[in-house]
């Protein structure tokens, strides 16, 4: 698929790790403490003059402000700056990149090397300098590349173009890994074709770091990096070992997921049963959900919130499955499309009930993540935030409001029902002016000191690739190993082929306008504006919304915005679960800058409104 | 939490501000280090330890990479900013929240800018200027740092509660009538009346201002001058506010200060200012409500007029009534001369209440002369640098041959019983003996170091005829006490009826309230005239014991202002990224701004391209930095031998108001500005 990539669309001019207890004292050659230094053909005496100037700096202003030092520019570039454990990371970049964004690249990249080879310190003492200088190197050109301006912007998750996917491929990619994860030692998955997510059960920023490990694998030769699985398998299979920090950990083990069906039926199942009676649901699932939706809501194809939202919605619309399946565990799906009254639920349900009903209510399909979730999450957030904002205490909550029956639910799951419900009622009252940062982000800080060694269980079939975090006993039970590969083989082979033949898809229809929207909840990004080439007149789109999402995340309180230079205007709006640009390209702009109400400028919001509803973008 | 320094390369304190909080942050790194019974060392020495390893680091860096530092952010979001101009380094701290980096910047340049109108041309030798920033006697750098650490805490003042110096622009007393009186009475009988004096001392009266408190009153000037440019008044009224402080809670004098200057007798000066410490520990607590206003201090205004600095630096403190010498551009005929000597008169006509006198002083052709020679010496070097040679670089203009004769000339006026003329005929024959001479090297990379030699000593015969009082005592310098008195007597009978109004006037000198029939929703604007450097806006009052707003007072009026404050600051830095009109959902606000051009005919022209800026450049405004000056340059380009103007307009509305009413609000703003007397306000 054309993209719009741009290898140094980063730009991003030196990356070094220092480690200053090599440098104490006086005749120590700095050279020593130099662990990384990207460009590596820098020459020594820079490399040098960079890391002893910038720690040294940076000591001093740390020690006038007693509080160390996060970021730095000179004239022509950009540092961000991480001090831990007597290691010293800067990351620079060209000026023209916002501060935080780089911040939060120096955070993802320190945060996977942990991912993958566990705590620094430890690191180089087990392992040599060079080995290691080849793993930041790989994670920084993963960061670097690939991806387009936008996307960099926002830090978002590469996702595949869900416009293009038929959304039963969609849904059959969640339903692959809630089957896995009904194995006990899985954790949580996600599936990437091409080096983009199709579904991910894990927060945004692990799907980030495992896709890292996969992209490798996927343009290398198979390179099994840790204790590979038995070779039944076949090179398929590989896994390596990984490190989760604590709250990831919590995070994930503290979804709800019926082990107990899953360990139950797996002594009765082999595996070709398992495998017939995934396909069977498959197909099942199909008609249900064309028959249970509204028939007047098309299912709008360019949606970004597929994951969450299809597993959200297969909770809904799979209901028939179970019934109709061998397995006749007693399952709440099925009566949830019904009207809340038809069935006898416990008084405890209450809450899914309002929130179902608003659901048909609104009537549109899937539009209800994106009109209703947004202005609302903020409401619920206080109160997670209240409760410290640890992931325990996120999902304390949200298994309350599920209710222990929804027991297959993936974390995403979850939140989107709690957003929903909260969201339903703010869409009817008013919106909350609150809103404090998603809570999403907040998991991962590279100050998390304790890691647990995980395993990361890779299963490729050729472009398509099953990622698993799985428990590290996970390789030697071969039961579980079995049971996950071969439930998961035939769906795997059958949804790589399908999404084969749509990739790669036709060209975009040209736009008489830009946008790009984003779903901060989730990190994924929707735009009209891959696939073509890097051109002018996309340029200035980009830069506004840099510009724009720079202010919208230093002013809580700031809604829309409109900005036009000479030749371009563009408008902004956002909510707490959301960000959207939009521009009108074309046309004669020439205005004389004084205020006009026929100003086009002024129109755009009206503009986006109509426009991007037919790619699932719902503005107020 | 805020300081400012000053170091040149060598890591030595030229200068430097620190409100009490900073001040206490480094005396307790020092407090842990220091044994039990050991002294705290001077705090110069200390706030220079700790800020010397950065210093050289940006040096090391300047010369091994070519590039600097311009700012350090803490994860307690500690700001730092640092700006080289020259050989010396300015850094700015903020560990309050309260300035982000772009007004850290802002500082520093309004800091620069403020030197320059101290020291002129002395600036452009970092030698010199090394030497006048930091004198070696402490005493004397003491009261310089003090004089120069107040300026900057008047010019944080006026920047945090005026919303002239907020946009950067002049703002007028909307009175067309009594304005129109006030210049026939300086143009016909008190300039009139200076200038045909023989006490004058050869100084001529260039223009005359009325300042109630940071508003102009009346501003004329006489037919020979040349425009003052809008950085330069706005640092005049920032001097002025400086020597006479109006307070903007309290009209009357507080008591105890009445008392302290009462025990004054005719021998002592103007009233010193407390020292920095304390007066910042005032500061700091009463922060939010303005109170660190210095409080006036009325006296006998002969006695008041003794607070100069300036030219305390060479002298013991002067006498009264003695003049303070600026350094302003002039545009002339023949090209523009920047930092040219002027004598500031000011004269406080009641407290709030001032006439400004700018006169030019005889000997102002010796500094356009030096301001000549540096130019030509400049380009010398600068072609010599590029590896131009022979008559390459010597190629005109500047004619080298033209240079050298008139240098010849100009020193021979001098004479050579000074020191500094002595040097300079010294170096000069010497770089004609290299340059000129058969058995010199020519004009070639050599020469270099003798084109700067040139240039310090001409700085330094700059420096000695105009920043020293040189001369024998008894000749009349300026004009004299008596002319000055008499000035003083004329204005205030001129004005003596308006006083009262004039100060209340000052306060609301247009209110929202005549706009809330007319422009529903509105809850605040500022227009700007780029052009002429003027603004006017509704007053925000927003201290307790002022007149109210209709904003009222407290929280409310507060949180306005704020908004208001950062509304500014936001699109700034749009503009600076090209983008001229900025709309703004924030809460429960809606903001929008515009920047436009017209014709002088009043034709609005078309939109044109505003040139992109890092985020490091100098900072948009028109005190220390004409951006808006660069900006018409750079739009008039393109319109054919038009005068264009330049406007901006701020609207701050109620964000239940439908977009296309607030556009038709700003329409009507941006058209034609009326007082609801029909006067035209802009």
């Amino acid at each position: 698929m054309a993209e719009l990539m741009s290898p140094d669309s980063r730009r991003c001019t030196y990356f070094f790790l220092y480690d200053e207890s090599k440098v104490r004292g006086e005749g120590d050659p700095t050279r020593e403490g130099i662990c990384y230094f990207y460009p590596e053909e820098t020459p020594v005496d820079k490399q040098e003059l960079l890391c002893g100037q910038l720690a040294g700096v940076v000591q001093c202003v740390s020690e006038l402000s007693s509080s160390p030092v996060c970021s730095l520019r000179l004239h022509r570039n950009t540092f961000a700056i991480r001090m831990r454990d007597n290691f010293f990371w800067a990351l620079g970049c060209s000026v023209e990149v916002p501060t935080i964004s780089i911040c939060e690249l120096l955070d993802q990249l320190i945060n996977l090397f942990c991912f993958y080879n566990g705590s620094v310190r430890q690191s180089y003492q087990l392992n040599s300098r060079e080995s290691l200088a080849a793993r930041w190197a790989q994670y920084l050109s993963h960061l670097r590349s690939g991806s387009s301006e936008l996307q960099h912007i926002f830090s978002c998750l590469r996702t595949i173009d869900s416009a293009k996917v038929d959304p039963l491929l969609l849904l059959k990619a969640a339903l692959i890994l809630q089957t896995c994860q009904r194995c006990p030692p899985v954790l949580a998955g996600c599936i990437l074709f091409r080096g983009r997510v199709v579904s991910t059960q894990m927060s945004p920023k692990l799907t980030m770091k495992v896709m890292v490990h996969e992209s490798e694998t996927y343009t290398k030769a198979q390179r099994p990096n840790g204790p590979s699985t038995s070779s039944s398998f076949g090179s398929t299979v590989s896994s390596t070992a990984v490190f989760l920090t604590m709250s990831e950990l919590q995070y994930l083990q503290s979804v709800p997921v019926d082990k107990d069906f899953s360990s139950h039926s797996t002594p009765h199942n082999d595996a070709s049963p398992k495998k017939t009676r995934l396909s069977r649901t498959l197909s099942d699932m199909a008609f249900t959900v064309s028959d249970s939706f509204d028939p007047n809501s098309s299912w709008p194809p360019q949606k970004v919130s597929f994951s969450s939202c299809l597993s959200e919605s297969d909770n809904l619309m799979f209901s028939p499955v179970p019934s109709q399946t061998t397995i006749a565990t007693p399952h709440p799906p099925p009566q949830r499309l019904k009207p809340p009254s038809s069935n006898g639920k416990r008084s405890d349900e209450a809450e899914e009930e309002s929130h179902y009903y608003s659901f048909h209510s609104e009537g549109g399909g899937d539009s209800w993540i994106h009109s209703e979730g947004d202005g609302s999450v903020f409401e619920e957030n206080s109160h997670i935030s209240g409760d410290g904002g640890d992931g325990d205490a996120a999902c304390d909550r949200v298994f309350r409001f599920r209710g222990v029956e929804s027991g297959n639910e993936e974390s995403h799951d979850a939140h989107m029902v709690v957003r929903d419900r909260v969201g339903s009622e703010g869409a009817q009252g008013h919106k909350p002016e609150q809103e404090p940062p998603p809570h999403s982000g907040a998991f991962d800080g590279p100050e998390e000191s304790t890691l647990i060694p995980m395993t990361l269980y890779l299963h490729r079939v050729k472009g398509l690739v099953l990622a698993l975090l799985v428990e590290p006993h996970f390789l030697s039970d071969t039961a579980s190993t079995e049971e996950v590969y071969y439930s998961s083989l035939a769906s795997l082979n059958g949804l790589e082929a399908h999404l084969r033949a749509i990739f790669p898809g036709a060209p975009d229809s040209p736009d008489f306008y830009i946008f790009a929207h984003f779903d901060c909840i989730q990190s994924t990004l929707t735009t009209n504006l891959s696939g073509r080439p890097r051109g002018a007149p996309e340029h200035p789109f980009v830069r506004a919304t840099s510009l724009l999402h720079l202010h919208f995340c230093n002013t809580e309180t700031l809604q829309e915005a409109i900005i036009r230079s000479a030749s371009s205007a563009v408008y902004g709006t956002r909510s707490v679960a959301q960000e959207t640009y939009f521009q009108v390209h074309g046309g004669s702009l020439r205005n004389s800058g004084i205020p006009y109400y026929q100003d086009s400028a002024f129109s755009l919001p009206t503009k986006a409104r109509h426009k991007l509803l037919k790619h699932g973008v719902h503005l107020f | 939490m805020k300081c400012l320094l000053i170091a040149s390369e060598s890591a030595e304190v030229l200068f430097h501000w620190t409100d009490p909080a900073f001040l206490q942050n480094i005396q307790e790194k020092y407090e842990v280090t220091q044994e039990e019974g050991q002294r705290l060392p001077a705090f110069e020495d200390s706030i220079s330890t700790l800020f010397a390893p950065m210093i050289i680091s940006c040096t090391t860096l300047v010369d091994r990479l070519g590039d600097s530092y311009t700012s350090f952010t803490t994860e307690n979001n500690h700001i730092y900013v640092l700006h080289q101009f020259e050989e010396c380094l300015y850094i700015a701290v903020n560990g309050d929240g309260e300035e982000g980096e772009d007004d850290l910047r802002r500082k520093i340049y309004v800091m620069k800018k403020m030197i320059e109108v101290l020291f002129g041309m002395v600036t452009l030798s970092s030698n010199l200027l090394r030497k006048e920033l930091r004198p070696q006697d402490t005493q004397q750098r003491a009261r310089l740092w003090k004089h120069l650490q107040s300026l900057l805490e008047t010019y944080s003042q006026l920047r945090e509660n005026d919303q002239s110096f907020l946009v950067e622009a002049v703002e007028r007393l909307i009175h067309p009538a009594l304005c129109e009186q006030c210049i026939e009475f300086l143009e016909r009988r008190l300039v009139q009346h200076l200038n045909s004096s023989a006490e004058r001392a050869g100084e001529e009266v260039l223009h005359a201002f009325v300042l109630v408190h940071t508003k102009l009153l009346v501003f004329y000037s006489t037919r020979s001058a040349s425009k003052l440019t809008t950085s330069d008044l706005l640092t005049l009224i920032i001097l002025a506010q400086n020597m006479y402080p109006s307070n903007i809670d309290t009209d009357d004098p507080v008591p105890e200060d009445i008392e302290n200057t009462s025990s004054s007798g005719p021998e002592s000066f103007y009233t010193p200012e407390p020292s920095p410490t304390n007066r910042d520990s005032s500061s700091s607590a009463d922060k939010p409500l303005r109170g660190s206003t210095p409080v006036f201090e009325f006296m006998d205004p002969d006695i008041q007029m003794a607070e100069d600095s300036l030219q305390t630096l060479e002298v013991p403190p002067p006498g009264p009534l003695t003049p303070r010498r600026v350094f302003l551009e002039v545009s002339s005929k023949d090209g523009l001369y920047p930092m040219m000597p002027h004598s500031m008169y000011c004269l406080p006509l009641w407290p709030g209440i001032t006439l400004v006198l700018l006169t030019k002083i005889p000997t102002t052709a010796v500094a356009m002369s030096v301001y000549k020679f540096l130019e030509a010496f400049s380009t010398l070097e600068k072609r010599l640098r590029e590896g131009q040679e022979g008559s390459a670089a010597t190629r005109g203009p500047p004619n080298i041959q033209d240079v050298r004769s008139k240098l010849d000339k100009f020193i021979k006026v001098l004479g050579p019983s000074e020191v500094q003329s002595a040097q300079l005929q010294n170096v000069w024959t010497e770089f004609k003996n290299r340059a000129f001479a058969r058995g010199g090297s020519g004009f070639n990379k050599n020469l270099i170091p003798w084109c700067k030699n040139m240039k310090t000593q001409l700085c330094g015969i700059y420096r000695q005829c105009f920043l020293i009082d040189s001369g024998p005592a008894d000749i009349p310098r300026c004009l004299s006490p008596g002319l000055q008195e008499r000035a003083q007597t004329m204005a205030q009978e001129k004005l003596m009826d308006w006083k009262d109004f004039l100060l209340v006037k000052s306060k609301r000198n247009i209110t929202m309230v005549s706009y809330l029939e007319d422009f529903p929703g509105l809850i605040h604007f500022i227009r700007v005239d780029r052009s002429t450097g003027q603004m006017i806006a509704p007053s925000l009052c927003t201290t307790e014991r002022g007149p109210a707003s209709e904003l009222g007072k407290g929280p409310v009026a507060q949180f306005i202002k704020s908004k208001v404050w950062s509304l500014v600051s936001t699109t700034r830095h749009f503009l600076r990224k090209g983008y001229s009109t900025v709309t703004l959902r924030d809460g429960d606000f809606y903001f929008c701004y515009f920047l436009w051009f017209e014709s002088e005919t009043g034709y609005k022209l078309e939109a044109g391209d505003i040139p992109v800026l890092p985020d490091d450049s100098a900072p948009i405004g028109m005190l220390a930095w004409d951006y808006y000056w660069k900006l018409l340059r750079y739009y008039s380009k393109n319109q054919q031998g038009e005068m264009v103007k330049c406007y901006e307009l701020l609207t701050v509305h109620l964000g239940v108001i439908p977009t296309d009413i607030i556009l038709q609000h700003c329409r009507q703003l941006a058209s034609k500005l009326w007082e609801p007397s029909r006067n035209p306000l802009l």
